[in-house]
């Protein structure tokens, strides 16, 4: 054995490494003790310490991660430590200002001329001719209430006929929304919620948004996607698709009669919904993998079609994110993982609904203990740097290993790189 | 010798004619054959040749070469069990079932065949679309038999074992007299697996060795779609060997299987939608119990829950079923429908499929459903699958690719090839039948995933066999062997087995069948 070979076996076996190892423990916080968020962090030997402790990892609510990042906590992060969500993850995620940053965005397109903000004039069901856009048309027409009644009045005397959908801002899992079909029942509510009675309800925004009443059945049934994507820096945007979605049912089957407009287990299929019909099945929850509908659309309606509304909705969730990433507070400690929610109607095209930035990790069914399982295994590797230590001045470029179930949806650095000139040609053949 | 291998071809000639006269796409065929005849592009003077050529053109001769195709592979095999015993044991078993279901009856106090009032045909057919909301109170029912009743049933049937030592198990098939293959024989079987030729199933970034195609899939689904438009059914079998793609195999299967839509498909269907609504079968009951019990639980088949009910319910009362299969399945009773006047129509074959359906059955329909969203097309799909291969699964006999010789050939590989399990499983005193039989039964439906499952079944279809299961199951023991050393009771072997979501068939085939 040569000098250096020795030296080696020693730096291997011997005591020079105990920093390294010390280094090597992980401490983790955590606000939500899930057993899917629990058990990743037993399996990689992490330490559980509170948040006042030095943590290196830190799970948190949106809550938590908006008070440590406010100026009055006065907390600095230091390099090893790396945080669930970005400060303002409401961008994307409140439903008002997600449609107020993809009008933003495709204005900004229109002015500089770019050829993603063409327009054209397509027929509506009722006949009408409105102008579109072709490429960024990917949320339901949607006004926020009751700032912008009036435009709402007008887009909804375009066609009368169609059916509205109303959420309330802030809140999620399908309470508080309901349908309206008519002016009048709008006027109805406008004034009950401004009554005295009430006073809590004026404050609350709702968006309205043109209802999909076209959606793809299957079996009869309607139903919206789930996807995971996480994205670890918006500035540069690098952002990941988790390949195990899943598809969320309706318990009962796809009506649009007037009579069933208040029934919501014919229109949400949120599962904290669904769970409250007569018909929900404890083994599969409704759900349907991904995967499943993409062999089911490819058998039934062939292989073009299916690839182009696997691409859409790539393209969707891509410029969804593009449309925040000016605005976001892109700080390098932030990471985040999104569920985003997608309507597919009867011509196959996906329909952004909504997005957000704490998706349940309870578990209903053993797959989606499964499934969840893996989303966090992969998405901490994809995080963390090769070593497993939580370190911001990594250049954030996993390895295909490390992916896991994510795949690339688009990294911009890496694509500078690759085509130094002109990027946005480089996104627009992947992506088209 | 010359002459007389003439006469033999002229013989089976007229005979496939007369059965081709016998069929319902006859006087479709005939009627364009004589359209064909009176038109111009048809000469009076060279009257045979021109008619052929014409003929070939317009496509009707792949129509007539399929035909006979589809004829020859549905020839049900006229001879009875040359081994007393299974015939005996089918009769057996038969009867068994029969008894089963007239007690359900007495016990439920119903019949096995009643006309339906009015007013429930009304709202039957009203949620025809969505027979999951058609209540019915199934508590009492049972699945008349389940996979493991059956496999008592065949695990008797080696009983007969002339002498046996003490230490010798008493379960093992082999004691029946009958040929299955060897791994080396099963290899020229599948020559193009054993040879380690490129499939689709292994990866799906394989590149392709023609030149100009990114990938074998691209290769595949060009070649694909020229085979489809093509339409000849035997070079739609060679090529479904290698597996197809997801896009082309609804198009594939029913050309394979001869289960194209005409229009009389569509009235026959409707037919047995009024037959339903008309008459209340017992088994009508088993039929919804059974989907319930199975696809509506299943997260890969709930959504189809819908769909399935209506083709099992018409598959019930599909008579053509019976008629092609006569000789394979036994003999179903002929009961009286209650409340009808006593007339000619007033019995029938109960049920009018021949088909009692086992705790599972509607497995074998549920993968069409990602093939085919129109009810009729995959009834029709599934129906030739059925008649073609799965009855095979649930009747005693000794073809080759019946139950039986499955389970022989299984256990036969799993002795020669896997000698080391074979000790295990009989050390710790299990029949290693037990472990597998129910993926045996089911053809693997609800056990892989779904895209799993369908190139498993291209396979069934494309080598014209079942040998690929006991192979499949082989494959999977061997795969999870060091697993079930570990363990020694039958739930815990069964635990190890449970889960097959993650198996790659067709790699795991290939490997099987490729030479070490």
């Amino acid at each position: 054995m040569n000098q250096d070979a020795k030296k080696m076996a020693n730096s291997l076996y011997g005591r020079v490494n105990a920093p390294a190892v010390e280094r090597c423990r992980v401490n983790f916080c955590t606000d939500l003790e899930k057993s899917v968020l629990m058990s990743n962090f037993e399996r990689r030997a992490w330490n559980q310490v509170g948040p006042d402790d030095e943590w290196n990892f830190y799970w948190a609510s949106t809550q938590t991660c908006r008070n440590l990042f406010s100026v009055e906590s006065g907390y600095r992060m230091n390099d090893n430590q790396i945080i669930n969500h970005f400060p303002n993850h409401y961008e994307l995620s409140r439903k008002d200002l997600l449609v107020k940053n993809i009008k933003r965005y495709r204005k900004e397109l229109e002015r500089e001329g770019n050829p993603l903000a063409e327009k054209a004039e397509v027929v509506l069901h009722g006949g009408q001719v409105v102008t579109r856009y072709v490429h960024l048309d990917f949320v339901p027409v949607t006004f926020v209430l009751p700032a912008d009644y009036n435009m709402f009045v007008e887009e909804y005397r375009k066609s009368p006929q169609s059916t509205w959908i109303m959420k309330p801002c802030g809140k999620s899992q399908g309470t508080g929304i309901f349908l309206i079909n008519k002016l009048s029942k709008l006027k109805k509510w406008s004034r009950e919620a401004k009554t005295p009675f009430h006073p809590q309800l004026t404050k609350e925004s709702y968006v309205i948004s043109r209802y999909i009443d076209n959606p793809l059945l299957i079996g009869g049934k309607k139903f919206d996607l789930r996807l995971y994507v996480l994205v670890t820096s918006f500035r540069p945007l690098k952002a990941y698709l988790f390949q195990l979605g899943f598809c969320r049912f309706c318990t009962v089957k796809y009506d649009t009669s007037v009579t069933e407009l208040d029934n919501m287990y014919v229109h949400l299929t949120n599962v904290s919904v669904q769970k409250h019909g007569g018909d929900y099945n404890n083994i599969h929850g409704g759900k349907m993998t991904v995967q499943n509908l993409r062999l089911y659309l490819e058998g039934t309606q062939g292989r073009a079609v299916t690839e182009k509304l696997f691409a859409a909705m790539q393209w969707l969730i891509v410029h969804s994110l593009k449309a925040v990433s000016s605005v976001m507070a892109n700080d390098r400690h932030c990471f985040e993982c999104y569920g985003y929610d997608i309507i597919i109607d009867n011509q196959l095209k996906p329909w952004l609904v909504e997005v957000n930035a704490s998706p349940s990790l309870t578990s209903t069914t053993v797959n989606d203990r499964i499934l969840k399982y893996k989303l966090i295994d992969n998405m901490l590797s994809v995080v963390l740097p090769p070593d497993g230590v939580p370190d911001v001045r990594w250049n954030k470029i996993p390895s295909a290993e490390a992916m896991g179930n994510f795949d690339l949806l688009i990294d911009e650095e890496l694509i500078e790189k690759e085509e130094p000139s002109g990027h946005s040609r480089a996104l627009k053949t992947k992506y088209k | 010798m010359e002459g007389r291998h003439e006469d033999d071809k002229k013989h089976t000639a007229s005979k496939l004619a007369e059965e081709i006269k016998a069929l319902a796409v006859y006087k479709s065929l005939y009627s364009d054959v004589q359209k064909l005849a009176s038109s111009s592009i048809v000469r009076k003077d060279d009257f045979r040749q021109t008619l052929h050529q014409a003929m070939k053109d317009q496509g009707l001769e792949t129509k007539f070469r399929n035909t006979i195709y589809h004829l020859v592979k549905t020839h049900s095999n006229k001879n009875k069990d040359p081994i007393s015993l299974l015939t005996k044991a089918s009769g057996q078993w038969e009867k068994r079932i029969h008894k089963s279901l007239n007690s359900m009856c007495t016990d439920l106090e119903t019949a096995l065949a009643k006309t339906r009032p009015q007013s429930e045909q009304e709202e039957l057919l009203e949620k025809w679309n969505e027979l999951s909301t058609y209540t019915l109170d199934l508590s009492k029912y049972r699945p008349v038999y389940a996979p493991k009743d059956f496999l008592e049933v065949l695990i008797t049937l080696s009983g007969y074992v002339p002498y046996t030592r003490e230490d010798e198990p008493k379960w093992e098939f082999a004691h029946l007299p009958l040929q299955v293959k060897t791994l080396d024989q099963l290899r020229k079987v599948f020559p193009e697996w054993a040879n380690g030729e490129p499939l689709l199933g292994v990866n799906p970034n394989m590149p392709s060795s023609v030149p100009g195609f990114a990938s074998l899939e691209a290769e595949r689904i060009s070649l694909g779609e020229r085979v489809a438009i093509l339409g000849y059914a035997p070079v739609v079998q060679e090529y479904l060997k290698k597996g197809s793609p997801q896009c082309l195999r609804a198009k594939l299967w029913s050309q394979v299987l001869g289960s194209d839509i005409q229009a009389s498909h569509l009235e026959y269907f409707a037919q047995l939608k009024k037959d339903v609504l008309e008459i209340d079968l017992m088994i009508d009951k088993l039929i919804f119990k059974d989907v319930q019990l199975t696809a509506s639980n299943d997260d890969q088949y709930f959504v189809f829950e819908d769909l399935l009910y209506q083709v099992m319910l018409c598959f019930s009362r599909d008579s053509e079923v019976m008629k092609k299969l006569k000789d394979s399945i036994g003999n179903p009773p002929t009961v009286t429908i209650k409340g009808k006047q006593t007339s000619a129509d007033s019995v029938t074959v109960f049920p009018p499929s021949g088909i009692i359906p086992f705790h599972g059955f509607s497995m074998y329909a549920t993968p069409f459903c990602y093939l085919y969203d129109d009810p009729a097309q995959l009834y029709y799909t599934f129906r030739s699958f059925y008649i073609r291969y799965w009855h095979r699964l649930h009747y005693i006999s000794t073809h080759s690719q019946g139950i039986v010789s499955l389970c022989l050939l299984y256990e036969r590989l799993l002795e020669a090839n896997e000698p080391l399990l074979w000790i295990h499983f009989r050390n710790i005193n299990i029949n290693p039948i037990r472990v597998v039989f129910k993926w045996l039964m089911r053809a693997f439906s609800g056990h892989l995933p779904p895209d799993q499952l369908l190139l498993l079944w291209d396979a069934i279809l494309g080598y014209d066999c079942l040998e690929i299961l006991p192979l499949l199951a082989l494959a999977i023991l061997s795969f999870r062997k060091e697993n079930i050393f570990q363990v020694n009771t039958i739930q815990n072997v069964d635990a190890v087995l449970a889960d097959l979501s993650t198996i790659s068939v067709i790699p795991l085939l290939q490997l099987a069948l490729m030479k070490s």
